[in-house]
C-alpha cells in the first residue's frame, strides 16, 4: 500500500483498480466542502482512565444519543391533560390537608370541619379565574407563554428576571413538595416506613435525576397512565364516599361541645386571619396551572384551541377533586396525624375503601401520580435554565446538552436543591408549603400583568374582552401574592421574597460579565484581519540540556527568530559547566543562566520576562513573548505527581500576564 | 410488498455515482435489506485518465469523491442501516464495480442511472451499465431516474 491507496488486479490483464483508503470515515463525515461531521467515534476518550468513565457513563446513563434523536412528539389532548395536568392534580393530594392544618396550628381545628369547605370553594372559584386567565396566554402565545417571555416581550428585563426567579425556585419546590408528599402518602399506607421518609424521598429524586439524564421524554405513555389511574380511582373515591354521606347518612358526626366551644372562642379571637391562613395554606392547588399555556407547541394543531380546552378542562377536574376530597375529609372529620404519619387523602381513602387492596392501589397510584408532578420540574426548570443561559443570564454550561440529549446542569442541579430542601423539611411537605405558593402567585400577576400590556399593545379584535379577564387574574393573583405573603411570612415566605431580589442580582450580574466579555472580544465587521503587527520572541525555561528541553528550544526556532533559553539556579559552578556544554551543543541559542540565591525558581523567570519588557525600544509595540515549556509526558496518572511541578506553577504564574502566549512542548516517553 | 414477493439476497453492492439516485437507491435496497440484516456495500469509481498514473492521489484528496460516500453512508444510517463504504480508482467504473462485486462475492448489484439524452435525443445509458449487467456474476438491478418534466 503506498498512501493508503491499494492497488488491485482484476479478472482481466487490463482490470486494474485501486482501492483508497479512507482514514477520516471512522471518526468524520463530510457534508459539504470544508464541512465535517463528527461520529460518534470521535468523542470517545483517547486514554484508557476516559474510556473507562465513558463506559460507567453508558451504563448509567445510557449510550450517547445523536442530535437528530430528539423526540418531537406533538400531543393529544387526552395524552396532554395527563402530561401537563400531573403537577396541578396532584396537588389535590395535599391542598384539603394544608387547609386543615391552618386550622389545627392556631388551635382551632374544630372550625376546619365547617370551614374547610367553603374555603376550598373559594379557592376553586380562584382556580377558574386563574385558568381563564391563562386560557387567553394559550391563544396570544401559540409558541409557548411562559412567564419569563410573556414578561419580557411586555415588561423587558427586570420584570422578566423577577418572573425567572420565582419559576426557578417553584420548580424547585415542586420537586420537593411533590417527592416528599409522595413519600408521606407511601408512609401513611406503610406506616413502618414513617422514620425513613427524608431518606426515600432523596432517594427517590435521585432516582429522577438518574432517569432524567438518561434523557427520559415526559410525552411517553408511560407518564400518561398514573394521572389517568389516579383520576379515576379519586373519582370513584370522591363518588362512592358522597353517596354514603348523602344516601346513607355516614359521616358528619357532630363535634363535641367542648370543641365546639372552644373553637368559637378561638374563632372569635383571630378571626378573619385564620381564614385567610387557611386560603393561603390551600392555594397551594393553584400550583402547576400554568404548564398548559407553556407547553402549547407540544399540542396537535389547532395548537392554541386543543391547549385553551385542555386548561379548562383540568382546572375543572381539579377543582371537583378538590372539593370533592375537602368535602369526604370534613364530612368524615378526618385531621392529618403526624406521627406515625397519616395524609388526609389517605384516611380518606382508607374510610372510603376499608383497609383493602383497593386503598393501597389508591395510595400507589397517588404517590406515582406526585413523582410524576416531581419529574416535571425536572424538564422544566433545566429548560428554563437553557433559556436563562441562551439570553446571558445563567452560566452558559446550562445551556449545553449532555450524551443523551438532556440540560444536564439543570438537572443535576435541580436534583441536589430538591432533595436539599426534603431534608431541610425533615420530608414534611407541610414545612415547605409557606415557601410553596408565594413564588406560583409572584409568577402568575407578572404572567398577566404581562397580558394587560400585550393587549393593550396588539389590540387584536375582541382585545377589550380579553384584557377584562386578564385584568381580573391580575388583580386577583396579585391580592393573593400579598395575602399568601403576609399570613406566610413568619413561616418561611421570607425566604422566598429575599431569594427573588438575590437570584435576580446574580443573573444581572452573569449578564454584565457576558457583556463585557463580548464587548471586550468584539470584531467590526467591516474589518479585513492583517498579519501579525507584533514582534514574536521566545523564552525557554530549562533545567539542563535533555531530549524534551532540545525538542523546545527547536519549536521555539520554528516560531521566531529571536529565540533564547533561561536557566535559573542556585549553584553558580552547575551554570558554568552547563554554560560550556549548551554553548557547544547548541550554539545557535543564547543561554540565559540567571542565579538565584533565595532559591526561587518562578519568580526569577517573570522577573526577567519584566525586564526585557523594560528593555523594549518604547517606539514600537510590545512583542508577543512565547514562553515555550519543555513537558515531560507521564505515563500513568500517578507519575504526574513526579514530573513538571515547577512548568506547572510556572504556567499558573504566567496566566493574564500581557503579550504572553504559554506554549506546551510535550515529550513522549517511547520506552 | 409482501413477503413471499420481497427479493431476498445477503451482500449486496450499490454502485455510487454522486447523481441523484444515490439516496433512492440506498433507501430502496436498505428497506429490503432490513429483513435479512443483508450487508451493504457502497462504491464509488473515480475514474482515472490516462495521462494520470492509476494510484495517483487523486480520490483521497477529493472531497468530492468522499462526500459521495459520507452522504450515502447517512442515508443508510436514517434507515437504520449500516452501509459499508468503498472508494475506488480505476481507468473503466464499469470494470472496477464487477471486479470489487466479485471480490467481495455480493449476490446483487444496484446501479442508478440519470436519466440522460445523447445530443439528437436519443437515451444514453452510457458505457458502465451495459459492462455491468454484461458481466457481474450475480443480480443486477437499475434504478433510473424520474425522466425530466421537459423530456416527457
Amino acid at each position: 500500500m503506498i498512501g493508503g491507496r491499494r492497488p488491485l488486479q482484476g479478472r482481466k490483464l487490463g482490470d486494474r483498480r485501486v482501492r483508497v483508503e479512507r482514514p477520516h470515515s471512522a471518526y468524520f463525515r463530510y457534508t459539504g466542502r470544508n464541512q465535517l461531521v463528527a461520529k460518534a467515534a470521535a468523542s470517545v476518550p483517547a486514554t484508557p482512565a476516559g474510556r473507562l468513565v465513558a463506559r460507567i457513563k453508558a451504563v448509567a446513563l445510557g449510550r450517547p444519543l445523536h442530535s437528530d434523536e430528539e423526540a418531537g412528539e406533538r400531543l393529544s389532548k387526552k395524552k396532554a391533560l395527563a402530561i401537563f395536568s400531573s403537577d396541578a392534580i396532584s396537588s389535590s393530594a395535599y391542598a384539603t390537608e394544608e387547609i386543615v392544618l391552618a386550622f389545627i396550628l392556631v388551635g382551632a381545628g374544630g372550625l376546619a370541619i365547617g370551614l374547610a369547605l367553603p374555603v376550598a370553594i373559594a379557592i376553586a372559584v380562584l382556580l377558574g379565574v386563574v385558568a381563564f386567565s391563562y386560557r387567553q396566554v394559550c391563544i396570544a402565545y401559540p409558541t409557548g407563554g411562559g412567564s419569563y417571555s410573556v414578561s419580557k416581550e411586555n415588561f423587558g428585563r427586570l420584570a422578566s428576571l423577577v418572573a425567572a426567579s420565582a419559576l426557578l425556585i417553584d420548580y424547585n419546590l415542586t420537586a420537593a413538595v411533590s417527592t416528599s408528599s409522595a413519600v408521606e402518602q407511601i408512609a401513611s399506607a406503610f406506616p413502618a416506613l414513617s422514620d425513613a421518609r427524608v431518606w426515600i424521598g432523596v432517594a427517590a429524586l435521585g432516582l429522577i435525576t438518574l432517569a432524567n439524564l438518561r434523557g427520559v421524554r415526559e410525552a411517553g405513555n408511560i407518564f400518561a397512565v398514573p394521572t389517568y389511574l389516579f383520576l379515576f380511582s379519586a373519582l370513584a373515591m370522591i363518588a362512592i364516599g358522597a353517596y354514603r354521606i348523602l344516601v346513607l347518612g355516614e359521616g358528619n358526626q357532630p363535634p363535641p361541645p367542648e370543641v365546639v366551644e372552644a373553637t368559637r372562642v378561638t374563632a372569635e379571637n383571630v378571626g378573619i386571619f385564620i381564614l385567610l391562613r387557611a386560603f393561603a395554606s390551600g392555594a397551594v392547588a393553584l400550583t402547576g396551572t400554568e404548564a398548559i399555556a407553556t407547553g402549547v407547541p407540544a399540542f396537535q394543531p389547532p395548537e392554541p384551541r386543543n391547549a385553551s380546552r385542555t386548561l379548562m378542562t383540568m382546572a375543572g377536574i381539579l377543582a371537583v377533586l378538590f372539593i370533592g376530597i375537602t368535602y369526604l375529609a370534613t364530612n368524615f372529620a378526618i385531621y392529618p396525624i403526624e406521627e406515625p404519619k397519616q395524609t388526609v387523602i389517605a384516611q380518606v381513602a382508607r374510610t372510603v375503601y376499608g383497609d383493602n387492596v383497593a386503598f393501597y392501589a389508591f395510595q400507589g397510584f397517588t404517590a406515582l401520580l406526585l413523582f410524576l408532578a416531581a419529574n416535571t420540574s425536572f424538564a422544566a426548570f433545566p429548560r428554563l435554565a437553557a433559556v436563562l443561559a441562551e439570553d446571558g443570564f445563567f452560566p452558559r454550561q446550562f445551556s449545553f446538552r449532555g450524551d443523551r440529549l438532556a440540560f444536564s446542569m439543570g438537572i443535576i442541579l435541580l436534583g441536589i436543591v430538591a432533595a436539599s430542601l426534603v431534608v431541610a423539611a425533615g420530608g414534611k411537605t407541610h414545612a415547605l408549603i409557606p415557601l410553596y405558593a408565594v413564588g406560583v402567585f409572584i409568577d402568575f400577576t407578572i404572567s398577566q400583568a404581562g397580558m394587560i400590556r400585550h393587549w393593550l399593545r396588539t389590540r387584536e379584535p375582541g382585545w377589550r374582552y380579553r384584557l377584562a379577564v386578564n385584568a381580573v387574574g391580575c388583580v386577583a393573583t396579585g391580592v393573593v401574592a400579598v395575602v399568601v405573603t403576609t399570613v406566610k411570612f413568619a413561616d418561611g415566605a421570607w425566604l422566598v421574597v429575599v431569594l427573588i431580589p438575590i437570584l435576580v442580582a446574580l443573573m444581572l450580574f452573569v449578564r454584565r460579565e457576558y457583556d463585557a466579555q463580548a464587548a471586550e472580544l468584539h470584531v467590526r465587521d467591516d474589518l479585513v484581519i492583517a498579519g501579525p503587527q507584533r514582534d514574536e520572541r521566545v523564552i525557554v525555561p530549562v533545567n539542563g540540556i535533555n531530549r524534551a528541553v532540545i525538542q523546545a528550544v527547536i519549536f521555539g526556532r520554528s516560531v521566531a527568530d529571536d529565540v533564547r533559553a533561561v536557566f535559573v539556579t542556585t549553584d553558580r559552578e552547575e551554570g558554568d559547566a552547563l554554560r560550556e556544554r549548551w554553548e557547544r551543543q547548541i550554539p545557535s541559542v543564547p543561554l540565559v543562566i540567571v542565579e538565584s540565591p533565595y532559591r526561587a525558581l518562578v519568580g526569577p523567570v517573570l522577573a526577567y520576562l519584566d525586564v526585557l519588557d523594560q528593555a523594549w525600544p518604547p517606539d514600537r509595540p510590545a512583542p508577543v513573548t512565547i514562553v515555550v515549556l519543555p513537558e515531560y509526558v507521564a505515563r500513568h496518572w500517578w507519575d504526574r505527581l513526579l514530573y513538571n511541578q515547577t512548568a506547572r506553577r510556572l504556567k499558573a504564574a504566567l496566566l493574564g500576564r500581557e503579550h504572553t502566549v504559554v506554549a506546551d512542548v510535550p515529550y513522549r516517553r517511547t520506552s | 410488498m409482501p413477503e413471499q414477493h420481497r427479493p431476498t439476497f445477503t451482500r449486496a453492492l450499490l454502485a455510487l455515482n454522486g447523481g441523484s439516485s444515490d439516496a433512492a437507491v440506498v433507501r430502496l435496497v436498505g428497506e429490503l435489506a432490513r429483513p435479512t440484516r443483508a450487508a451493504l456495500i457502497g462504491v464509488h469509481v473515480v475514474e482515472i485518465d490516462w495521462t494520470l498514473p492509476l494510484d495517483s492521489d487523486v480520490a483521497g484528496a477529493s472531497e468530492d469523491a468522499q462526500r459521495i460516500l459520507d452522504v450515502a453512508e447517512g442515508v443508510a444510517e436514517e434507515s437504520k442501516q449500516s452501509l459499508e463504504t468503498v472508494l475506488l480508482q480505476a481507468r473503466d467504473v464499469g470494470a472496477a464495480i464487477v471486479d470489487e462485486a466479485i471480490e467481495r462475492g455480493v449476490d446483487l448489484v444496484v446501479v442508478g442511472l440519470p436519466y440522460r439524452k445523447r445530443f439528437g435525443g436519443d437515451f444514453a445509458i452510457g458505457r458502465t451499465i451495459p459492462y455491468v449487467l454484461k458481466n457481474a456474476p450475480c443480480a443486477v438491478w437499475v434504478v433510473r431516474d424520474p425522466m425530466p418534466e421537459e423530456a416527457s
